[in-house]
């Protein structure tokens, strides 16, 4: 996907004025978040759940070279040919590779974050291959020509509206504001082209080592399609998706449906290991994974290796009120809110991000939810010291900086400049407030005032009153 | 040096000198076991999942479920070749219809009838409201999938009380697909409104036998 | 919770206060207020008057070097022993959190600021948690609702006490606003480099206030509360902020403040 993650602030400005992306964001983040915390009050045992699911991928990242080999050994053991993508142009040649060497012509494909990384249907398009999204948010938005905004409901900004005009416009559908018939318009659409794809492409949710299973965890049954039905089968995913054994699946099972999208579980989880078997009436007769390392390896050398732990349940996004405010699209590229801002610097390098981890007030909702319990905040105050080490602050930031830093430096000067703003400052507001402050705090006053300095700061006033010195 | 061998060069300079990985899973996990019947609490997860139980003796509930599936608008009912449980009950189901049989091969190949689509289940969680279904031994998948309308018959000693249980029985050599079937297909992609039958079943239905 | 260091539960209880930078430039009866209640309660308050700021600002925006040297006189500035009490949710997490990831690389200063940062209360915790104040004793009267800052909540996990404290002013018809959890969208820094997200963000928190009927809004940061009440003036709502402490203190102290 193309970055434009440096843009951040000028496009959420843009998202703040959207009204038809304020009324789609205003509706669905506080029921994902409702609905969240019913299911997690559901469960007594969530806490230790989630300290379980954290300490599991904390040993998987501590060892992923051993677990990966497993995996991969298992995998291959049972049919499954395994590839590795250092970068996005390698995973997008060995996509094409795939797709020319099996013949595919028409694929249909079921949501695959990782994928969107790499820009894999444009390098199966270049291959002569036609890619259908069959995830339906995924579905409305390929149609729309847009990328998605968010990590589990990616048509989240669009109306009703929007969505029948899409179907009309490119499905010949008629006009309706039924969404259960738009729902009925995509599921008959979309049946066709899983009966007759060639291959059918995924991504994964969890990597199981000691089976070399593949899991999918959906609610709309077009993974489980895509994963039976064509002849292929291609799972793009990320190194760092890989959990032991099978028996830690369902403590991460308790957590990814419920952070989600407050359900117990979802209506569908395929956990597909290898090619048919010799008598399997159905089943791929070829199995491809597709391995992106694509900056992994460098972040699991660092100090925020912790991040990859993500499962990529949104619970952060939903939680987050700047995500809330300008929505996905904003933070330029695949992964967005908080788990964008520390995720994206850092997959594609912090000069080229360097806006992302600053939209955040660090108020720590994100961390409060996240399932796995990677610590948000931290990384996004680690992010700005970074962002000072490698010169990317602005010389008025950082002049202003230690500016301040040297008025703080002692207690005399400060109250000097107290008592003189204090002087100014009443004279000119009459103990009114301020409304117009210069830039930088100039943003502040558009809409807010700013109270005056007050007429005597308070170590003053404390020395008066106490007749003390210091 | 292939791209394989440089990944994991790369890994394990990464992971550095850490100690053993852990060998077995982490002491706990599983929430206790839900106490009283595991039946009674399977049949509310199914529920609450979006299913609809019936349960026998088998004449009750074969009435019932020929309206449900004359409801949907089902006109065509199949089930596996090698299903005794799911041929019995279809079978039995045609003249509540009338309904006509077909097979998963002549859905599969594109008819538009309203189908649905019998099958035996062969386990279910209670913990979560699952029915599971596997191509283990060669069966087919078909009836969960691309059918309208999915009927599950759901033997009661197969119900257990959590996922764990259940994975136990598939870890050692898996099938090449386990499916966990939790209520209908779901989306909330337009608008956050809950709709069922996005691309599976629009009505998933589990008949509790013995 | 109860805290003990050792010293005699019946003689006076020597605290530090940490009165803030924002506090004593823009609401000075913040900080005299929060000596008033201390001292009701039975602190001896020492106002060391080396401190300047903890450094928060310079932290959250990345620029450890300004912060590093502002911790370092913030350390300086307070005594060995006793309690250290500040009306900030933000102030007090930024020295028990932020200095052990500011001197991460300096044992004797990561000590040091351990050390402290096992001593540093904010006002309402302090006072229900250690002292175990039941009863503010305040005249305050009005119809409140109270906002919990980010810091004072998920940085510090109180959510009790300053609800505990305004229950119990007979005065006081307290009522919680949804929402109240929810970040104001001040974070500092943001509110300068991200203002109208930062002013999205007030506005949802004023909308809930407003919903309460609440005649005052009340929190445990002053952040928060210029950020709030800069809107409310703005527009001209119906509803005054105030600080816990000044709540707490109660109507007759704390009138020499401008803001």
């Amino acid at each position: 996907m193309e970055l434009n993650a440096n843009a951040f602030g000028r496009n959420a400005r843009k998202a703040l004025l959207d009204k038809t992306l304020q009324e789609a964001l205003g509706r669905t983040t506080g029921r994902f978040q409702a609905h969240r915390d019913a299911a997690v009050a559901a469960l007594p045992e969530f806490e230790a759940t989630r300290e379980r699911a954290s300490r599991i991928k904390g040993d998987v990242l501590d060892h992923l070279d051993t677990y990966l080999a497993r995996f991969i050994e298992e995998a291959e053991k049972r049919g499954t040919i395994v590839h590795v993508a250092r970068d996005a142009a390698q995973a997008r040649e060995i996509a094409a590779r795939i797709a020319w060497e099996e013949g595919i012509t028409l694929a249909v494909k079921s949501k695959s974050m990782a994928s969107e990384e790499v820009s894999f249907n444009e390098a199966l398009q270049g291959a002569g291959v036609t890619v259908v999204e069959s995830d339906l948010g995924e579905f409305i938005i390929q149609l729309a020509g847009e990328a998605p905004s968010h990590i589990i409901a990616p048509a989240v900004h669009k109306t009703r509206e929007e969505i029948s005009l899409l179907f009309e416009r490119h499905l010949g559908e008629p006009r309706t504001d039924s969404i259960p018939e738009l729902v009925g318009m995509a599921r008959k659409h979309l049946r066709a082209k899983f009966l007759s794809a060639g291959m059918g492409v995924s991504g994964g949710n969890f990597l199981v080592a000691d089976t070399g299973s593949v899991v999918l965890v959906t609610n709309e049954g077009n993974g489980r399609m895509g994963t039976v039905l064509p002849r292929v089968h291609l799972a793009v995913v990320g190194i760092e998706k890989v959990i032991p054994r099978m028996a830690d699946l369902p403590t991460f099972l308790r957590l990814l449906p419920r952070s989600a999208s407050g359900q117990v579980i979802s209506s569908y989880v395929s956990i597909v290991t290898g090619t048919r078997r010799a008598g399997d009436p159905e089943g791929p007769e070829r199995m491809h994974l597709l391995l992106l390392d694509c900056g992994r390896s460098a972040i699991l050398e660092g100090k925020y290796r912790e991040i990859l732990k993500c499962i990529r349940c949104a619970a952060c996004l939903n939680s987050c009120p700047v995500y809330q405010s300008v929505g996905g699209h904003a933070y330029g590229w695949v992964y967005s809110g908080p788990i964008g801002a520390v995720l994206t610097p850092l997959l594609v390098g912090l000069p080229e991000a360097a806006a992302l981890p600053d939209a955040s007030t660090l108020c720590g909702a994100c961390a409060d939810v996240c399932p796995v319990k990677i610590p948000l905040p931290d990384f996004l105050l680690e992010l700005r010291s970074d962002a000072r080490d490698q010169g990317l602050k602005t010389p008025g930031e950082i002049a202003a900086m230690k500016g301040y830093a040297g008025v703080m430096k002692r207690a005399g000067l400060l109250e000097a400049i107290e008592r003189i703003a204090g002087v100014l400052g009443q004279f000119f507001t009459k103990g009114k407030g301020i409304s117009g402050l210069p830039y930088p705090f100039s943003g502040w006053t558009e809409r807010r005032d700013f109270p005056a300095p007050a007429a005597q700061p308070f170590r003053k006033q404390w020395k008066i009153k106490r007749g003390v010195t210091r | 040096m292939n791209e394989r061998e440089s990944l994991f060069r790369r890994l394990s300079a990464a992971c550095g000198e850490r100690g053993a990985a852990v060998e077995e899973p982490l002491p706990g996990g599983a929430p206790t076991a839900p106490e009283g019947d595991r039946v009674a609490l399977f049949a509310k997860t199914f529920t609450a999942a979006g299913g609809v139980l019936l349960r026998g003796p088998v004449e009750k509930a074969l009435s019932d479920l020929g309206e449900m599936l004359r409801s949907e608008g089902v006109t065509a009912l199949f089930f596996p070749e090698d299903d005794a449980a799911a041929r019995e009950i279809a079978e039995a189901l045609v003249p509540f219809g009338p309904f006509n049989l077909t097979t998963g091969a002549e859905v599969r190949g594109g008819s538009t009838a309203v189908t649905a689509g019998f099958r035996a289940a062969e386990a279910a969680i209670a913990e979560t409201g699952t029915i599971i279904e596997t191509s283990a031994g060669g069966k087919t998948l078909l009836p969960g999938l691309i059918a309208d309308v999915h009927v599950s018959i759901v033997p009661v000693a197969s119900v257990v009380a959590r996922m764990e249980e259940a994975l136990a029985a598939f870890t050692a050599d898996p099938p090449r697909n386990i499916s966990f079937l939790s209520g209908p297909s779901k989306t909330a992609d337009i608008e956050q409104t809950l709709t069922v039958g996005a691309h599976g079943p629009k009505k998933a239905i589990a008949l509790l036998l013995g | 919770m109860t805290y003990t260091t050792g010293m005699d539960p019946k003689g006076p209880i020597p605290v530090s206060l940490f009165f803030t930078c924002l506090a004593d430039a823009f609401s000075p009866g913040v900080c005299t207020a929060t000596v008033e209640v201390l001292e009701r309660f039975g602190a001896t308050v020492r106002v060391p008057l080396s401190q300047t700021c903890c450094g928060q600002p310079a932290f959250n925006s990345g620029n450890r070097k300004e912060a590093r040297a502002m911790a370092r006189k913030f350390l300086l500035s307070f005594p060995d022993d006793g309690f250290i009490v500040t009306p900030s949710g933000s102030c007090a997490a930024m020295v028990k959190h932020g200095y052990p990831v500011l001197f991460r690389d300096e044992p004797r200063m990561l000590a040091r600021a351990r050390a402290v940062g096992e001593r540093i209360f904010e006002l309402s915790q302090f006072l229900v948690d250690v002292l175990g104040v039941t009863d503010p004793k305040s005249d305050f009267s009005g119809k409140v609702t109270y906002h919990d800052s980010c810091h004072l909540r998920r940085g510090l996990g109180v959510i009790e006490a300053p609800r505990k404290l305004l229950r119990a002013v007979p005065g006081i018809e307290f009522v919680e606003m949804e929402e109240s959890d929810r970040c104001c969208g001040f974070g500092g820094v943001f509110s300068l480099k991200y203002p109208q997200i930062s002013c999205k963000m007030t506005e949802r928190k004023v909308e809930r206030i407003l919903a309460t009927g609440a005649s005052y809004v009340t929190s445990g940061d002053l952040g928060c509360l210029l950020n709030i009440g800069g809107l409310i003036s703005r527009i001209g709502y119906p509803v005054k902020t105030i600080h816990l402490a000044e709540i707490l203190a109660g109507k007759t102290v704390g009138k020499e403040d401008a803001g």
